[in-house]
Protein backbone atom coordinates (compact mmCIF):
# COMPACT_ATOMS: atom_id res chain seq x y z
CA UNK A 1 0.00 0.00 0.00
CA UNK A 2 1.20 3.49 -0.84
CA UNK A 3 0.01 6.43 1.20
CA UNK A 4 0.60 10.11 0.62
CA UNK A 5 -0.17 12.20 3.68
CA UNK A 6 -0.38 15.97 3.22
CA UNK A 7 2.57 15.97 0.87
CA UNK A 8 3.83 19.34 -0.36
CA UNK A 9 6.76 20.43 -2.45
CA UNK A 10 7.89 23.77 -3.80
CA UNK A 11 10.41 24.42 -6.56
CA UNK A 12 12.22 27.70 -6.96
CA UNK A 13 10.95 29.36 -10.10
CA UNK A 14 11.71 32.67 -11.78
CA UNK A 15 9.18 34.61 -9.70
CA UNK A 16 9.86 32.96 -6.35
CA UNK A 17 8.87 29.47 -5.20
CA UNK A 18 6.30 27.59 -7.26
CA UNK A 19 4.13 24.98 -5.61
CA UNK A 20 4.61 21.69 -7.43
CA UNK A 21 2.46 19.77 -4.99
CA UNK A 22 0.10 21.19 -2.45
CA UNK A 23 -1.17 19.11 0.48
CA UNK A 24 -1.76 15.93 -1.47
CA UNK A 25 -3.22 12.93 0.34
CA UNK A 26 -4.17 9.68 -1.34
CA UNK A 27 -3.88 5.93 -0.97
CA UNK A 28 -2.99 3.34 -3.60
CA UNK A 29 -3.88 -0.27 -2.75
CA UNK A 30 -1.74 -3.33 -3.42
CA UNK A 31 -2.12 -4.85 -6.88
CA UNK A 32 -3.96 -1.79 -8.08
CA UNK A 33 -3.51 -0.30 -11.55
CA UNK A 34 -3.49 3.33 -10.60
CA UNK A 35 -3.30 6.29 -12.96
CA UNK A 36 -2.30 9.88 -12.32
CA UNK A 37 -3.40 12.25 -15.04
CA UNK A 38 -3.09 15.98 -15.60
CA UNK A 39 -1.61 18.62 -17.84
CA UNK A 40 2.11 19.35 -17.99
CA UNK A 41 3.27 20.99 -14.80
CA UNK A 42 0.37 19.65 -12.72
CA UNK A 43 2.84 17.88 -10.44
CA UNK A 44 2.11 14.30 -11.42
CA UNK A 45 5.70 13.27 -12.17
CA UNK A 46 6.85 14.77 -8.88
CA UNK A 47 4.20 12.76 -7.08
CA UNK A 48 5.43 9.57 -8.73
CA UNK A 49 9.06 10.32 -7.89
CA UNK A 50 8.25 10.59 -4.19
CA UNK A 51 7.42 6.88 -4.16
CA UNK A 52 11.00 5.82 -4.97
CA UNK A 53 12.61 8.93 -3.52
CA UNK A 54 13.97 10.39 -6.75
CA UNK A 55 12.45 13.52 -5.20
CA UNK A 56 11.61 14.19 -1.62
CA UNK A 57 8.74 16.26 -0.25
CA UNK A 58 9.20 19.48 1.75
CA UNK A 59 6.51 18.38 4.17
CA UNK A 60 4.15 15.47 4.73
CA UNK A 61 5.03 11.83 4.42
CA UNK A 62 5.07 9.13 1.78
CA UNK A 63 4.53 5.66 3.21
CA UNK A 64 5.11 2.50 1.21
CA UNK A 65 4.32 -0.76 3.02
CA UNK A 66 4.70 0.87 6.45
CA UNK A 67 8.03 2.46 5.54
CA UNK A 68 8.16 6.23 5.52
CA UNK A 69 10.16 6.76 2.36
CA UNK A 70 11.30 10.29 3.11
CA UNK A 71 12.83 9.21 6.42
CA UNK A 72 14.83 6.19 5.30
CA UNK A 73 18.61 6.03 5.73
CA UNK A 74 20.67 5.91 2.55
CA UNK A 75 21.15 2.18 2.81
CA UNK A 76 17.52 1.43 3.61
CA UNK A 77 16.55 3.70 0.75
CA UNK A 78 18.60 1.70 -1.75
CA UNK A 79 16.95 -1.44 -0.42
CA UNK A 80 13.57 0.20 -0.96
CA UNK A 81 14.48 1.32 -4.49
CA UNK A 82 15.77 -2.14 -5.32
CA UNK A 83 12.24 -3.50 -4.97
CA UNK A 84 10.65 -0.96 -7.30
CA UNK A 85 10.76 -1.04 -11.09
CA UNK A 86 10.57 2.16 -13.09
CA UNK A 87 9.81 2.91 -16.71
CA UNK A 88 10.74 6.31 -18.16
CA UNK A 89 9.42 8.51 -20.93
CA UNK A 90 12.82 8.67 -22.64
CA UNK A 91 13.50 4.96 -21.96
CA UNK A 92 16.90 5.78 -20.40
CA UNK A 93 18.66 2.75 -21.81
CA UNK A 94 22.45 2.55 -21.87
CA UNK A 95 23.30 3.05 -25.50
CA UNK A 96 26.63 1.24 -25.19
CA UNK A 97 25.03 -1.94 -23.87
CA UNK A 98 23.07 -4.53 -25.80
CA UNK A 99 19.40 -5.25 -25.17
CA UNK A 100 20.44 -8.26 -23.12
CA UNK A 101 22.92 -6.30 -21.00
CA UNK A 102 20.47 -3.45 -20.47
CA UNK A 103 17.80 -5.85 -19.32
CA UNK A 104 20.16 -7.56 -16.88
CA UNK A 105 21.37 -4.28 -15.29
CA UNK A 106 19.36 -4.51 -12.04
CA UNK A 107 20.76 -8.01 -11.44
CA UNK A 108 24.27 -6.56 -11.70
CA UNK A 109 23.55 -4.11 -8.91
CA UNK A 110 21.82 -6.28 -6.33
CA UNK A 111 21.15 -9.86 -5.38
CA UNK A 112 17.51 -10.73 -5.96
CA UNK A 113 15.73 -13.74 -4.47
CA UNK A 114 13.65 -14.82 -7.44
CA UNK A 115 14.53 -12.79 -10.49
CA UNK A 116 13.37 -13.71 -13.96
CA UNK A 117 16.01 -14.72 -16.45
CA UNK A 118 16.95 -12.37 -19.26
CA UNK A 119 15.55 -14.86 -21.79
CA UNK A 120 12.25 -15.16 -19.95
CA UNK A 121 11.70 -11.45 -19.65
CA UNK A 122 12.74 -10.68 -23.25
CA UNK A 123 10.41 -13.43 -24.41
CA UNK A 124 7.67 -11.81 -22.33
CA UNK A 125 8.06 -8.41 -24.01
CA UNK A 126 8.58 -10.03 -27.40
CA UNK A 127 12.19 -9.08 -28.03
CA UNK A 128 13.96 -12.44 -27.94
CA UNK A 129 15.34 -11.88 -31.41
CA UNK A 130 16.84 -8.48 -30.52
CA UNK A 131 18.94 -9.73 -27.63
CA UNK A 132 22.32 -8.76 -29.08
CA UNK A 133 21.31 -5.48 -30.66
CA UNK A 134 22.11 -2.04 -29.34
CA UNK A 135 19.36 0.49 -28.51
CA UNK A 136 20.32 2.64 -31.53
CA UNK A 137 19.17 -0.24 -33.75
CA UNK A 138 15.68 -0.37 -32.18
CA UNK A 139 12.47 1.55 -32.79
CA UNK A 140 10.91 3.68 -30.03
CA UNK A 141 8.41 0.99 -29.09
CA UNK A 142 11.13 -1.65 -28.93
CA UNK A 143 13.28 0.58 -26.74
CA UNK A 144 10.41 1.04 -24.34
CA UNK A 145 9.86 -2.72 -24.24
CA UNK A 146 13.49 -3.10 -23.23
CA UNK A 147 12.80 -0.47 -20.53
CA UNK A 148 9.87 -2.57 -19.33
CA UNK A 149 11.88 -5.80 -19.46
CA UNK A 150 14.58 -4.14 -17.34
CA UNK A 151 11.95 -3.06 -14.82
CA UNK A 152 10.32 -6.51 -14.71
CA UNK A 153 13.40 -8.69 -14.42
CA UNK A 154 13.61 -8.32 -10.65
CA UNK A 155 9.88 -9.14 -10.23
CA UNK A 156 9.13 -5.86 -8.48
CA UNK A 157 6.16 -5.51 -6.13
CA UNK A 158 5.67 -2.06 -7.53
CA UNK A 159 6.09 -0.68 -11.05
CA UNK A 160 6.25 3.06 -11.63
CA UNK A 161 5.66 4.37 -15.14
CA UNK A 162 6.49 7.98 -15.93
CA UNK A 163 4.82 8.98 -19.22
CA UNK A 164 5.79 5.61 -20.70
CA UNK A 165 4.09 6.24 -24.04
CA UNK A 166 4.52 9.98 -24.49
CA UNK A 167 7.50 9.66 -26.80
CA UNK A 168 5.68 7.13 -28.99
CA UNK A 169 3.10 7.23 -31.77
CA UNK A 170 -0.41 5.94 -31.18
CA UNK A 171 -0.08 2.39 -32.45
CA UNK A 172 3.11 1.90 -30.51
CA UNK A 173 1.38 3.34 -27.47
CA UNK A 174 -1.21 0.58 -27.69
CA UNK A 175 1.54 -1.99 -28.01
CA UNK A 176 3.12 -0.71 -24.80
CA UNK A 177 -0.23 -0.54 -23.01
CA UNK A 178 -0.78 -4.19 -23.91
CA UNK A 179 2.61 -5.20 -22.54
CA UNK A 180 1.91 -3.39 -19.27
CA UNK A 181 -1.53 -4.96 -19.01
CA UNK A 182 -0.06 -8.40 -19.61
CA UNK A 183 2.63 -7.75 -17.00
CA UNK A 184 -0.04 -6.91 -14.47
CA UNK A 185 -2.00 -10.08 -15.24
CA UNK A 186 1.10 -12.23 -15.05
CA UNK A 187 2.89 -10.77 -12.04
CA UNK A 188 0.13 -8.89 -10.22
CA UNK A 189 2.30 -6.02 -9.00
CA UNK A 190 0.97 -2.59 -8.14
CA UNK A 191 1.35 -0.28 -11.12
CA UNK A 192 1.31 3.50 -10.83
CA UNK A 193 1.26 5.23 -14.17
CA UNK A 194 1.61 8.94 -14.79
CA UNK A 195 0.50 10.27 -18.16
CA UNK A 196 -1.34 13.08 -19.88
CA UNK A 197 -2.84 10.63 -22.37
CA UNK A 198 -6.43 9.84 -21.40
CA UNK A 199 -6.57 6.81 -23.66
CA UNK A 200 -3.77 5.10 -21.78
CA UNK A 201 -5.55 5.49 -18.43
CA UNK A 202 -8.85 4.39 -19.94
CA UNK A 203 -7.29 1.20 -21.32
CA UNK A 204 -5.18 0.32 -18.36
CA UNK A 205 -6.26 1.69 -15.00
CA UNK A 206 -8.80 0.78 -12.33
CA UNK A 207 -8.67 4.12 -10.67
CA UNK A 208 -7.11 7.49 -11.42
CA UNK A 209 -6.32 10.78 -9.75
CA UNK A 210 -6.80 13.91 -11.79
CA UNK A 211 -4.31 16.61 -10.89
CA UNK A 212 -4.37 20.33 -11.44
CA UNK A 213 -1.84 22.88 -10.17
CA UNK A 214 -0.31 20.53 -7.63
CA UNK A 215 -3.60 19.31 -6.22
CA UNK A 216 -5.64 16.16 -6.70
CA UNK A 217 -8.92 17.59 -7.90
CA UNK A 218 -10.77 14.35 -8.64
CA UNK A 219 -10.48 10.66 -7.94
CA UNK A 220 -12.28 8.48 -10.47
CA UNK A 221 -13.12 4.81 -10.89
CA UNK A 222 -12.19 4.18 -14.50
CA UNK A 223 -14.85 2.55 -16.65
CA UNK A 224 -12.90 0.39 -19.06
CA UNK A 225 -14.13 0.39 -22.60
CA UNK A 226 -15.92 -2.95 -22.97
CA UNK A 227 -15.66 -3.30 -26.73
CA UNK A 228 -12.34 -4.49 -27.98
CA UNK A 229 -10.60 -1.48 -29.42
CA UNK A 230 -10.01 -1.56 -33.06
CA UNK A 231 -6.42 -1.00 -33.97
CA UNK A 232 -6.05 0.66 -37.31
CA UNK A 233 -2.79 1.11 -39.09
CA UNK A 234 -1.25 4.57 -38.81
CA UNK A 235 -1.93 5.36 -42.45
CA UNK A 236 -5.67 4.69 -42.10
CA UNK A 237 -5.90 6.72 -38.95
CA UNK A 238 -4.03 9.61 -40.55
CA UNK A 239 -6.40 9.53 -43.51
CA UNK A 240 -9.39 9.48 -41.17
CA UNK A 241 -8.25 12.45 -39.13
CA UNK A 242 -6.86 14.54 -41.95
CA UNK A 243 -9.48 14.03 -44.65
CA UNK A 244 -12.66 14.45 -42.54
CA UNK A 245 -13.83 17.76 -41.12
CA UNK B 1 69.12 15.43 -56.16
CA UNK B 2 70.78 12.12 -55.34
CA UNK B 3 73.65 14.11 -53.92
CA UNK B 4 71.36 16.05 -51.66
CA UNK B 5 69.58 12.90 -50.58
CA UNK B 6 72.75 11.03 -49.75
CA UNK B 7 74.21 13.91 -47.72
CA UNK B 8 70.92 14.26 -45.90
CA UNK B 9 70.74 10.55 -45.08
CA UNK B 10 74.32 10.67 -43.94
CA UNK B 11 73.56 13.53 -41.60
CA UNK B 12 70.43 11.87 -40.28
CA UNK B 13 72.31 8.68 -39.53
CA UNK B 14 74.95 10.76 -37.82
CA UNK B 15 72.31 12.31 -35.57
CA UNK B 16 70.16 9.20 -35.30
CA UNK B 17 71.52 7.85 -32.01
CA UNK B 18 70.93 11.19 -30.29
CA UNK B 19 67.50 11.47 -31.88
CA UNK B 20 66.47 8.03 -30.72
CA UNK B 21 67.67 8.83 -27.22
CA UNK B 22 65.54 12.01 -27.31
CA UNK B 23 62.51 10.04 -28.39
CA UNK B 24 63.11 7.76 -25.41
CA UNK B 25 63.13 10.78 -23.09
CA UNK B 26 59.90 12.03 -24.62
CA UNK B 27 58.52 8.54 -24.07
CA UNK B 28 59.37 8.66 -20.35
CA UNK B 29 57.71 12.05 -19.87
CA UNK B 30 54.63 11.04 -21.86
CA UNK B 31 54.28 7.75 -19.99
CA UNK B 32 54.34 9.47 -16.61
CA UNK B 33 51.78 12.01 -17.83
CA UNK B 34 49.49 9.37 -19.33
CA UNK B 35 49.57 7.16 -16.26
CA UNK B 36 48.87 10.16 -14.01
CA UNK B 37 46.00 11.26 -16.24
CA UNK B 38 44.33 7.86 -15.93
CA UNK B 39 45.11 7.05 -12.30
CA UNK B 40 44.51 10.54 -10.89
CA UNK B 41 42.97 12.75 -13.58
CA UNK B 42 40.05 10.36 -14.04
CA UNK B 43 39.07 10.27 -10.34
CA UNK B 44 39.62 14.03 -9.91
CA UNK B 45 37.41 14.76 -12.93
CA UNK B 46 34.79 12.35 -11.62
CA UNK B 47 34.85 14.11 -8.24
CA UNK B 48 34.49 17.48 -9.97
CA UNK B 49 31.36 16.10 -11.57
CA UNK B 50 29.91 14.30 -8.55
CA UNK B 51 30.43 17.04 -5.97
CA UNK B 52 28.71 19.78 -7.99
CA UNK B 53 25.61 20.91 -6.06
CA UNK B 54 22.58 18.87 -7.09
CA UNK B 55 24.63 15.77 -7.94
CA UNK B 56 24.98 12.56 -5.94
CA UNK B 57 27.95 13.67 -3.78
CA UNK B 58 27.01 17.35 -3.72
CA UNK B 59 29.53 19.33 -1.63
CA UNK B 60 29.81 23.00 -2.47
CA UNK B 61 33.02 23.77 -0.54
CA UNK B 62 34.97 20.73 -1.73
CA UNK B 63 33.80 21.34 -5.28
CA UNK B 64 34.86 24.99 -5.37
CA UNK B 65 38.24 24.16 -3.85
CA UNK B 66 38.88 21.44 -6.41
CA UNK B 67 37.78 23.76 -9.20
CA UNK B 68 40.09 26.52 -8.04
CA UNK B 69 43.09 24.19 -7.81
CA UNK B 70 42.47 22.79 -11.29
CA UNK B 71 42.03 26.29 -12.70
CA UNK B 72 45.21 27.60 -11.07
CA UNK B 73 47.28 24.77 -12.51
CA UNK B 74 45.77 25.20 -15.93
CA UNK B 75 46.21 28.97 -16.01
CA UNK B 76 49.92 28.87 -15.08
CA UNK B 77 52.11 29.50 -18.12
CA UNK B 78 53.59 26.01 -18.28
CA UNK B 79 57.20 27.17 -18.27
CA UNK B 80 56.58 29.03 -15.01
CA UNK B 81 54.84 26.00 -13.51
CA UNK B 82 58.00 24.04 -14.25
CA UNK B 83 60.11 26.68 -12.52
CA UNK B 84 57.72 27.08 -9.61
CA UNK B 85 57.78 23.35 -8.95
CA UNK B 86 61.56 23.10 -8.71
CA UNK B 87 61.79 23.19 -4.89
CA UNK B 88 59.05 20.57 -4.53
CA UNK B 89 60.69 18.25 -7.04
CA UNK B 90 64.03 18.64 -5.27
CA UNK B 91 62.37 17.65 -1.98
CA UNK B 92 60.72 14.56 -3.43
CA UNK B 93 63.19 13.32 -6.02
CA UNK B 94 66.49 14.71 -4.77
CA UNK B 95 67.19 16.71 -7.90
CA UNK B 96 65.03 19.00 -9.96
CA UNK B 97 66.95 19.18 -13.22
CA UNK B 98 68.97 17.08 -15.56
CA UNK B 99 66.85 14.04 -16.31
CA UNK B 100 63.48 13.13 -17.77
CA UNK B 101 62.14 11.73 -14.52
CA UNK B 102 62.64 15.04 -12.72
CA UNK B 103 61.05 16.75 -15.73
CA UNK B 104 58.05 14.44 -15.49
CA UNK B 105 56.79 15.99 -12.24
CA UNK B 106 55.33 19.13 -13.86
CA UNK B 107 54.01 16.92 -16.66
CA UNK B 108 52.16 14.82 -14.08
CA UNK B 109 50.61 17.88 -12.46
CA UNK B 110 49.38 19.41 -15.70
CA UNK B 111 48.21 15.99 -16.93
CA UNK B 112 45.96 15.51 -13.91
CA UNK B 113 44.45 18.98 -14.13
CA UNK B 114 43.95 18.86 -17.89
CA UNK B 115 42.44 15.39 -18.09
CA UNK B 116 40.25 16.02 -15.04
CA UNK B 117 38.51 18.77 -16.99
CA UNK B 118 38.05 16.54 -20.02
CA UNK B 119 36.59 13.83 -17.80
CA UNK B 120 34.18 16.28 -16.21
CA UNK B 121 33.04 17.40 -19.66
CA UNK B 122 32.58 13.84 -20.84
CA UNK B 123 30.42 13.02 -17.83
CA UNK B 124 28.38 16.17 -18.39
CA UNK B 125 27.62 14.82 -21.85
CA UNK B 126 25.80 11.77 -20.46
CA UNK B 127 22.00 12.33 -20.50
CA UNK B 128 20.63 13.31 -17.09
CA UNK B 129 18.08 10.50 -17.22
CA UNK B 130 20.90 7.98 -16.79
CA UNK B 131 21.73 9.21 -13.28
CA UNK B 132 18.07 9.13 -12.39
CA UNK B 133 17.75 5.61 -13.75
CA UNK B 134 20.70 4.41 -11.68
CA UNK B 135 19.18 5.99 -8.58
CA UNK B 136 15.79 4.46 -9.28
CA UNK B 137 17.48 1.05 -9.25
CA UNK B 138 19.09 1.78 -5.90
CA UNK B 139 22.63 1.93 -7.31
CA UNK B 140 25.44 3.14 -5.05
CA UNK B 141 27.53 6.08 -6.22
CA UNK B 142 30.31 3.63 -7.09
CA UNK B 143 27.92 1.58 -9.24
CA UNK B 144 26.55 4.76 -10.80
CA UNK B 145 30.05 5.71 -11.93
CA UNK B 146 31.32 2.34 -13.10
CA UNK B 147 28.18 0.69 -14.43
CA UNK B 148 26.42 3.73 -15.88
CA UNK B 149 28.50 6.91 -16.33
CA UNK B 150 31.77 5.44 -17.59
CA UNK B 151 29.88 3.04 -19.85
CA UNK B 152 27.97 5.85 -21.52
CA UNK B 153 30.89 8.31 -21.57
CA UNK B 154 33.57 5.86 -22.67
CA UNK B 155 34.16 7.01 -26.23
CA UNK B 156 34.17 10.64 -25.14
CA UNK B 157 36.65 9.74 -22.37
CA UNK B 158 38.94 8.19 -24.98
CA UNK B 159 38.70 11.22 -27.29
CA UNK B 160 39.45 13.53 -24.33
CA UNK B 161 42.43 11.38 -23.44
CA UNK B 162 43.71 11.57 -27.02
CA UNK B 163 43.47 15.35 -27.03
CA UNK B 164 45.18 15.47 -23.63
CA UNK B 165 48.07 13.25 -24.78
CA UNK B 166 48.66 15.49 -27.78
CA UNK B 167 48.88 18.46 -25.41
CA UNK B 168 51.35 16.44 -23.32
CA UNK B 169 53.55 16.06 -26.42
CA UNK B 170 53.52 19.81 -26.81
CA UNK B 171 54.23 20.42 -23.10
CA UNK B 172 57.11 17.93 -23.20
CA UNK B 173 58.91 19.89 -25.91
CA UNK B 174 59.87 22.69 -23.53
CA UNK B 175 61.29 20.45 -20.80
CA UNK B 176 64.77 21.13 -22.16
CA UNK B 177 64.89 24.20 -19.93
CA UNK B 178 65.37 21.96 -16.91
CA UNK B 179 67.47 19.42 -18.75
CA UNK B 180 64.63 17.01 -19.28
CA UNK B 181 65.57 16.35 -22.88
CA UNK B 182 63.09 14.94 -25.34
CA UNK B 183 62.61 15.26 -29.08
CA UNK B 184 61.45 18.89 -28.81
CA UNK B 185 64.57 19.83 -26.91
CA UNK B 186 66.61 18.01 -29.53
CA UNK B 187 65.00 20.08 -32.31
CA UNK B 188 65.76 23.30 -30.46
CA UNK B 189 69.32 22.51 -29.41
CA UNK B 190 70.70 20.73 -32.46
CA UNK B 191 68.47 22.14 -35.15
CA UNK B 192 67.67 25.69 -34.13
CA UNK B 193 70.57 26.80 -31.98
CA UNK B 194 73.25 25.11 -34.10
CA UNK B 195 71.65 26.05 -37.42
CA UNK B 196 71.23 22.42 -38.49
CA UNK B 197 67.95 23.28 -40.22
CA UNK B 198 67.53 19.90 -41.90
CA UNK B 199 67.89 18.14 -38.57
CA UNK B 200 65.43 20.55 -36.95
CA UNK B 201 62.79 19.77 -39.57
CA UNK B 202 63.46 16.08 -39.30
CA UNK B 203 62.77 16.27 -35.57
CA UNK B 204 59.62 18.33 -36.15
CA UNK B 205 58.37 15.78 -38.67
CA UNK B 206 58.94 13.05 -36.08
CA UNK B 207 56.80 15.02 -33.63
CA UNK B 208 54.08 15.44 -36.25
CA UNK B 209 54.13 11.71 -36.95
CA UNK B 210 53.89 11.02 -33.22
CA UNK B 211 50.84 13.30 -32.87
CA UNK B 212 49.26 11.79 -35.96
CA UNK B 213 49.65 8.28 -34.55
CA UNK B 214 48.05 9.23 -31.23
CA UNK B 215 45.18 11.01 -32.96
CA UNK B 216 44.39 8.13 -35.28
CA UNK B 217 44.66 5.45 -32.64
CA UNK B 218 42.48 7.47 -30.29
CA UNK B 219 39.74 8.12 -32.81
CA UNK B 220 39.77 4.55 -34.01
CA UNK B 221 39.41 3.20 -30.49
CA UNK B 222 36.71 5.77 -29.62
CA UNK B 223 34.73 4.83 -32.70
CA UNK B 224 34.96 1.12 -32.11
CA UNK B 225 33.53 1.37 -28.58
CA UNK B 226 30.77 3.84 -29.46
CA UNK B 227 27.41 2.13 -29.99
CA UNK B 228 25.26 5.23 -29.71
Amino acid sequence: MIQFQNVSKKFSGLDGPVSALDQVSLTIEDHELFGVIGESGAGKSTLLRFINALESPDSGSVIVDDRTVNQLSKKALRQHQKEIGMVFQQFNLLSNKTVQQNTALPLNLHRYEHPLSVDQVLEFVGLSDKKNQYPAQLSGGQKQRVGIARALISRPKLLLCDEPTSALDQNTTEEIVDVLKKAHQEFGMTIVIVTHELGVIKELCDRAAIMENGKVVNMVEVKRSSTARNVKPYRERAMEVLSHD
Amino acid sequence: MTDFLSTYLERVSEFAPRMIESLGETGIMLSFAMIAAILLGLPVGTLLFLTTPGRPMSNRIFNSMLNIIVNIIRSFPFLLLVVAMQPVIRQIYGRATGDSVAASFPMIVIAIALYARFVEQSLLGVPKGIIETAQSMGATTWQLIWKFMYVEARSSLVIGFTTAVISFVSYSTIMGVVGGGGIGDFAIRYGYQRYETDIMYTAIILIIILVEIFQRLGLKLAKSIDKR
